[in-house]
């Protein structure tokens, strides 16, 4: 059966899921996404036929993870539209940013501009930093909480680094990076884009958005949980200095001295999560074969029949613009007074509809809005029409107790 | 309030599972806030409501609709419960540690201390009576009691002990009456009540016993009570138990034939009907009457 997406065969990506065997609806892939049997198969291949390190050992073996971790360094390269060397692996989105804010040697009186609906990854560094005398700014969203261009070009002004969320994980909104990073590379300014919501879900071309850096993490897009890329421009990572250092991260080294391996080796500190990594290069490829257009077209549509229904219902407030176009896949609600857990709660118990709550690690935006928190659902590939309807048909459920 | 009732089923599943336990703490933390007049944090309310209306749903949203408006509500019920609950279970444990039995001196009803209720069981001793058992008329008031076997030591407490050879609660209470009997303060008395009519027999034999030697009976019942081999029915075996215990067994025999005996065996049974008594064993101490075969604390308690 296809589904609303002639080119993607819903039912078919879905056997590749054997957790949803269980008859589950699982809505909370902006948190943690499912991963596909093809994913798992890679990884057991690393621990079944060649469990050794990289980089190291000359024997067949270490030559082998060798070739399987420069491989897969390839194919993520591939899927950013980036070179190799400028794809560094980290355990995950927080990682990678906490590496380019503690690298990137900003100093006191330096300007950092984030937007108001960060997730804590990229707002604690930048708080942390201040303490040390950099100045933190925020930019505060429109009323629809899409972005406010205007406020950006006000603050944009002697700014060192612009890091912000492309895709927010709270309502989905995407921010225009491609407009922001020109103006403020007009400003000087680098620009860092926590990509942890879009890159699962769009198609990044970091050459194309001409972005100086790009944070995300694997557990999203498919891949292991304990796998992250950061994204760098060649050039930039070339000044960064290393942020952890250890193992692999030099040539050659003296009792006092050290001489560092070029990036992105020489930011891959300590023997490397090589099954996660193999892991995320398939779920990259599997995301590329599925084609990232279709999948964004898949939960835009799949958004806009929920996002039309919950509105119908009296009392249920959905953060950020109502038009579902411009939140992705993200649905992020709240009923009344009621406590978005108890919504999330009653949905698994009652039908088995997995979606998260709370305040979605944005707590500083629900507390500025006097908000608990909110329910969120998150679509994905796997995700149907039918499920939908059923998470609809629930809603309504509980809108009645 | 749901919190009060999660920190007690989780704290007695918490025993035998570590997920429990974990439940029990977070139960235990909603509980002393809310006490404290503060919020409760961990959402161990909010979760169990929803779980509890969640799978509810499944099965009648109609009934889930009420529960999930009305949770406080029944929160507050299931506490009440819980609490007069409570309150008849520390009863019932007060009264199985005097009575032996939950539901007060010589009650029969159901106890969860002795599900199967063998502390309170008796062999009943008026089968065609049409009259209930009523513990109240139990009572020494003007029974002759210098009939029966007793051993007298002078002493301040005074134990009457009515039971019947072949009854198994007898038996099963003998241990405690022995272990009453052996001390130094108290006074015996020991009448036999052949509920059993097979071992009306062993009256006679006992009487002339007690007229042979009167120190001698007290052997005599502890060979009986503490034998699963002697045969109840068969005369010779219990002649066989009189010579063991060194008196003449012709002697004995031939006494126990005698119309002379017969009829203090009858004088007996006549005495013991105006006790009351419903079944065996029953043990007044000190004038009170202990009706089945309970622990030794229960007769120990009522000692002076």
């Amino acid at each position: 059966m296809f589904n609303l997406v002639v080119e993607m065969n819903t039912q078919k990506i879905r056997k590749d899921f054997p957790v949803l065997e269980k008859g589950i609806i699982y809505m909370d892939s902006a948190c943690v996404s499912l991963k596909p049997q093809q994913v798992v198969k890679a990884m057991n291949c690393y621990y079944n036929e060649f469990p050794a390190c990289a980089g190291r050992s000359m024997h067949k073996l270490g030559e082998k993870v060798t070739e399987e971790v420069s491989k897969a360094r390839k194919i993520i390269a591939k899927f950013f539209n980036a070179k190799p060397n400028e794809i560094v692996f980290t355990k995950n989105t927080t990682e990678s940013i906490n590496l380019v804010a503690n690298s990137l040697g900003l100093k006191k009186g330096d300007k950092v501009i984030t937007t108001d609906k960060e997730h804590n990854s990229n707002l604690l560094p930048w708080q942390n930093l201040a303490k040390r005398g950099i100045i933190h700014e925020i930019i505060k969203s429109n009323e629809d909480n899409t972005f406010n261009m205007d406020k950006f070009k006000e603050k944009i002004k002697g700014a060192k680094l612009v890091s912000m969320v492309h895709t927010s994980n709270l309502d989905g909104v995407t921010i225009p990076a491609e407009e922001i990073i020109k103006i403020a590379h007009e400003h000087g300014a680098l620009v860092l884009l926590d990509a942890a919501q879009s890159v699962p879900h769009k198609e990044i071309n970091v050459k194309k958005l001409d972005v100086d850096f790009l944070a995300c993490s694997g557990h999203k897009m498919l891949g292991p949980s304990g796998t992250g890329i950061l994204y760098g421009k060649y050039h930039l990572l070339e000044k960064l200095e290393p942020f952890l250092i250890g193992g692999d991260t030099v040539i050659d080294t003296t009792y006092t001295t050290a001489e560092f391996e070029k990036p992105p080796e020489k930011f891959e500190a300590g023997l490397q999560n090589y099954a996660g990594i193999i892991g995320l290069a398939e779920a990259a490829r599997y995301l590329m074969k599925i084609g990232r257009k279709n999948i964004s077209k898949h939960e835009t549509e799949l958004n806009k029949k929920i996002t039309n229904e919950l509105l119908k219902i009296d009392g249920i407030k959905i953060i950020g613009p109502e038009d579902p176009e411009l939140r992705s896949g993200i649905i992020s609600f709240n009923y009344k007074d009621a406590d978005p857990h108890e919504i999330a709660l009653l949905l698994d118990s009652s039908a088995d509809i997995m979606v998260r709550s709370g305040a979605h690690c944005v707590h500083s935006w629900f507390n500025a809005h006097n908000l608990k928190g909110s329910a969120r659902v998150s679509l994905y590939i796997y995700n149907t029409e039918e499920e939908c309807d059923k998470l609809i048909e629930e809603i309504n459920k509980i809108v009645e107790l | 309030m749901i919190c009060i009732i999660a920190l007690i089923v989780f704290s007695i599943l918490g025993i035998f599972s570590a997920t429990h336990r974990q439940l029990a703490k977070e139960a235990f933390d909603c509980v002393f806030r809310r006490i404290t007049f503060r919020k409760c944090e961990s959402g161990l309310d909010i979760r169990l409501k929803s779980r509890i209306t969640g799978r509810l749903m499944k099965r009648s949203p109609i009934l889930a609709s009420k529960i999930h408006r009305h949770f406080e509500l029944i929160s507050w019920a299931f506490i009440i419960l819980f609490i007069v609950s409570f309150i008849y279970v520390a009863i019932g444990g007060y009264n199985y540690y005097l009575y032996g039995n939950c539901n007060g001196p010589n009650e029969d009803g159901f106890c969860i201390f002795d599900p199967l209720g063998e502390k309170s069981k008796f062999s009943e001793t008026q089968s065609c009576s049409a009259e209930p058992p009523n513990p109240e008329s139990l009572t020494l008031f003007n029974v002759d009691l210098s009939l029966f076997p007793s051993y007298d030591k002078n002493a301040e407490n005074d134990v009457v002990f009515i039971g019947c050879y072949g009854c198994p609660y007898t038996r099963k209470a003998y241990p405690a009456i022995k272990k009453l009997l052996d001390r130094k303060d108290v006074n015996f008395v020991f009448a036999h009540f052949p509920a059993k009519e097979s071992t009306y027999f062993i009256s006679n034999i006992l009487n002339c016993i007690n007229e042979a030697d009167k120190d001698k009976f007290i052997e005599f019942n502890e060979l009986i009570f503490t034998s699963d081999t002697i045969s109840l029915k068969n005369e010779d075996e219990i002649f066989e138990v009189v010579e063991k215990i060194g008196l003449d067994k012709k002697e004995i025999k031939h006494c126990s034939y005698l119309e002379r005996t017969h009829e203090i065996t009858k004088l007996q049974m006549s005495e013991l009907q105006k006790t009351g008594i419903y079944g065996t064993p029953t043990v007044f101490i000190n004038g009170e009457a202990v009706v089945g075969p309970k622990p030794y604390r229960v007769y120990k308690r009522l000692l002076k």
